[in-house]
């Protein structure tokens, strides 16, 4: 087992967001999170890399075994260290360049020597097909562009496990495939993930696992098929025909 | 002073008026070391609704803003030496309060004035930096230190460097007052060299011009400054 | 031997100065008014077509801006009179305010004019475009769309710039106005130079709560006018 969490608890003011879910992931598993929005997806994700505190809830993360709610600042960063995130809205740091946007983590966060850093960081570039935009600065990219560097800094880091929040929902329809494109090929190579997406082709095609989440729990899981073909759950037959073409059974 | 101006004491005074020059820049550099850490951790402490440092760095704020310059220096410069008198007296020093350079009162007054300015600087720079760069700076693995000063700090600063600039030449301009401390600086410089033979007219030409020499070239370092700085955002490849 | 420190002469000095606020606000309200004046013809020039008037708008709100108010206040109250001197004319027994208001007008006018010209930028060019194709004239457009959004953006800068100015105003005590800066150094003077600290204390709150009623009014005002703004920043 990589990363397993369980009854994760999380409430901003009188709203409760999550209400107790677990979740486990094995090495090699791309896990895929559907639902409505404001089912809990975004924060779940938030709160496994501690970018929200969770109210309640527990993670065993390789060798780390921490409470969300009381975890230390060094189990936080030595958690951080393992995990790369993939933002909605890219989140590149504005003042550096696309390859010092990889780089960053290395150098910095990891003190790598900058040369071998940057060998790591084109590498990671050249494999989201930005190898002429090195030296661009995040202004200067396309959203689509932008959303791969988001996605080459965190490959570069060589995490366990990357976490995709949204990775597409803020691009412009035309920029959704290049980006889906490059998480298709990273997946397959092996890495682990968790995505939370509303592109549904992605979830069918690449994930192994689906989960579908409503109002702060999970509803059901499975394989693709498990999900799309019988889902065993109204909610989930009732999520699925609002976000899926009429006839998109005959895809399967 | 119907003969018109007395252009031999003109241009003797300009560089009168320029030698106080150093004093003013050496005010502003003191004032400035002070005030942009100090008024950068404070602005913090105003972001973060630090309990109690928060409070009392808004009142600080308010009251510096709320009142004239002029005032706050007589305030320091008849409370400090009353206070080192006290002081002096209570541990037997032997040393005369009026021995103490102005100059030391004067990077007081402008230390805590120009602090006051830069926490609103800084507060309102700060809250322009989006809250996603510093978690994507803590989802690549940097610390809070870290984040600080290779993201938040250098972003924060490209915002903030116009004011900064002008809060710089209000600074330049405020020395103006030192008059009130006896400092040998620009104004009182020219305005002793015109006490002689009440040429104030051509003095404060003269003045003026070094002023307006000083304070275009600081503005004009300071946009050079913000151009490097800010290639990041200049759009078009 | 007398106290260091004395609370009474605080409580004391504010009575007697309080009347001479009434010079500081005069002093204070002419030079907005003029300033305001001379602003918006400054803006205008800098919003216009003539690259002449430009660059003199420019360059005149860069001069001030690099002049101490201290400075141009002394240029002005020995300047005018030796420049009117040159023309037969006596000023020597004008009253000091009018050295003041004039200072501060030059001053305000400078700041006014950057501030209406970049609240007149900041309105979007596309307003000006609907309202002439609704069929308003130029003039309209301007009278009835642009000026009035144009206002809401400038008030706060408006405000700050007035507080400013207030406060610069106490300057006008070093050629002899007797304003209520005046008044604390005539007390002062008349306590023969002991004590100074607790007038200038009285003299500080004095100023601190009129630039906090300036400010909460200004607060007011920019609620009152702003209640079809929100609608604009949130699009």
């Amino acid at each position: 087992m990589m990363l397993e969490i369980t009854n994760i608890h999380k409430s901003f003011g009188e709203n409760e967001i999550l209400k107790g879910v677990d979740l486990k992931i094995e090495k090699g598993d791309v896990v895929v999170i559907l639902g409505p929005s404001g089912s809990g997806k975004t924060t779940l994700l938030r709160c496994i890399n501690f970018l929200e505190k969770a109210d309640q809830g527990h993670a065993i993360f390789g060798d780390i075994d921490v409470n969300l709610k009381t975890a230390s600042k060094k189990a936080i960063h030595g958690i951080r260290q393992k995990i790369a995130f993939v933002f909605q809205n890219y989140n590149l740091f504005n003042n550096k360049t696309a390859l010092e946007n990889v780089t960053e983590g290395l150098v910095i966060g990891r003190k790598i020597a900058k040369a071998e850093a940057n060998e790591i960081g084109k590498k990671a570039l050249d494999k989201v097909g930005l190898s002429e935009k090195y030296n661009a600065y995040p202004i200067e990219l396309s959203g689509g562009q932008q959303q791969r560097v988001g996605i080459a800094r965190a490959v570069a880091l060589n995490p366990d496990i990357i976490l995709f929040d949204e990775p597409t929902s803020a691009l412009d329809p035309e920029l959704v495939g290049e980006v889906l494109t490059v998480m298709k090929q990273i997946a397959k190579e092996g890495t682990t993930m968790l995505v939370v997406t509303h592109e549904m082709s992605f979830a069918k095609d690449v994930a192994n696992r689906v989960i579908f989440m409503d109002a702060g729990v999970v509803v059901e899981e499975g394989s693709p098929k498990d999900i799309f073909v019988k889902p065993k759950e109204e909610r989930t037959r009732k999520f699925l025909k609002r976000v899926l073409p009429e006839d998109y059974i005959f895809y399967i | 002073m119907s003969e018109g101006l007395d252009y031999k004491f003109l241009v003797e005074t300009f560089f009168v008026a320029l030698s106080g020059v150093p004093t003013a820049l050496f005010i502003t550099i003191v004032a400035l070391l002070v005030a942009l850490p100090l008024g950068f951790l404070l602005a913090l402490t105003r972001i973060n609704q630090f309990p109690v440092l928060d409070r009392v760095a808004q009142i600080y704020v308010s009251f510096v803003r709320g009142t004239p310059v002029i005032i706050q220096i007589f305030i320091i410069y008849s409370s400090v030496p009353l206070l080192l008198a006290s002081i002096f007296e209570k541990y037997n020093i032997e040393m005369n309060v009026y021995d103490v350079n102005p100059i030391w009162y004067a990077f007081i007054v402008f230390s805590l004035n120009t602090t006051a300015i830069l926490i609103e600087v800084f507060r309102s720079a700060i809250s322009t930096v989006s809250k996603g760069q510093l978690e994507a700076a803590y989802s690549v693995g940097l610390t809070n230190v870290q984040a600080f000063r290779r993201i938040i700090i250098p972003q924060t600063l490209v915002v903030a460097l116009p004011n900064i600039c002008t809060a710089t030449v209000n600074l330049i301009k405020a020395t103006s007052l030192g008059y009130a401390l006896s400092l040998q600086e620009i104004t009182l410089r020219a305005k002793v060299a015109a006490n002689v033979g009440y040429n104030y007219v051509e003095a404060y030409i003269d003045i003026f011009l070094v002023y307006l020499i000083l304070c275009s070239l600081v503005e004009y370092l300071f946009k050079l400054y913000e151009k490097r700085l800010s290639r990041y955002r200049a759009v078009g490849i | 031997m007398e106290k260091y420190f004395d609370v009474s002469y605080i409580v004391e000095s504010v009575p007697m100065l309080i009347p001479f606020l009434k010079v500081t606000l005069m002093v204070a309200g002419l030079s907005v008014l003029f300033g305001t004046i001379l602003g918006f013809i400054l803006a205008a020039m800098k919003i216009g077509n003539s690259k002449i008037a430009k660059k003199i708008a420019y360059g005149y709100t860069t001069i001030l801006r690099c002049t101490p108010s201290i400075v141009l206040l002394f240029l002005t109250y020995y300047g005018i009179p030796a420049i009117a001197d040159n023309f037969g004319v006596n000023l020597n027994d004008i009253d000091k305010a009018v050295f003041v208001v004039i200072t501060f007008s030059l001053q305000f006018a400078a700041v006014m004019s950057e501030v209406i010209r970049t609240s007149y930028e900041s309105i979007d060019r596309g307003q000006f475009e609907a309202a002439v194709c609704v069929g308003l004239s130029n003039t309209q457009a301007y009278w009835r769309i642009i000026l009035p959004q144009a206002f809401v953006v400038a008030l706060p800068n408006f405000g700050n710039s007035l507080l400013e100015l207030m406060k610069e105003g106490a300057l006008a005590y070093t050629i002899g106005l007797i304003d209520i800066m005046g008044k604390a150094e005539l007390i002062i003077a008349g306590n023969y130079n002991t004590h100074a600290l607790e007038i200038y204390l009285a003299l500080a709150v004095i100023y601190w709560i009129l630039s906090i009623a300036i400010e909460q009014l200004f607060l007011k005002l920019e609620k009152v006018f702003s209640k079809g703004k929100q609608v604009i920043t949130t699009t």
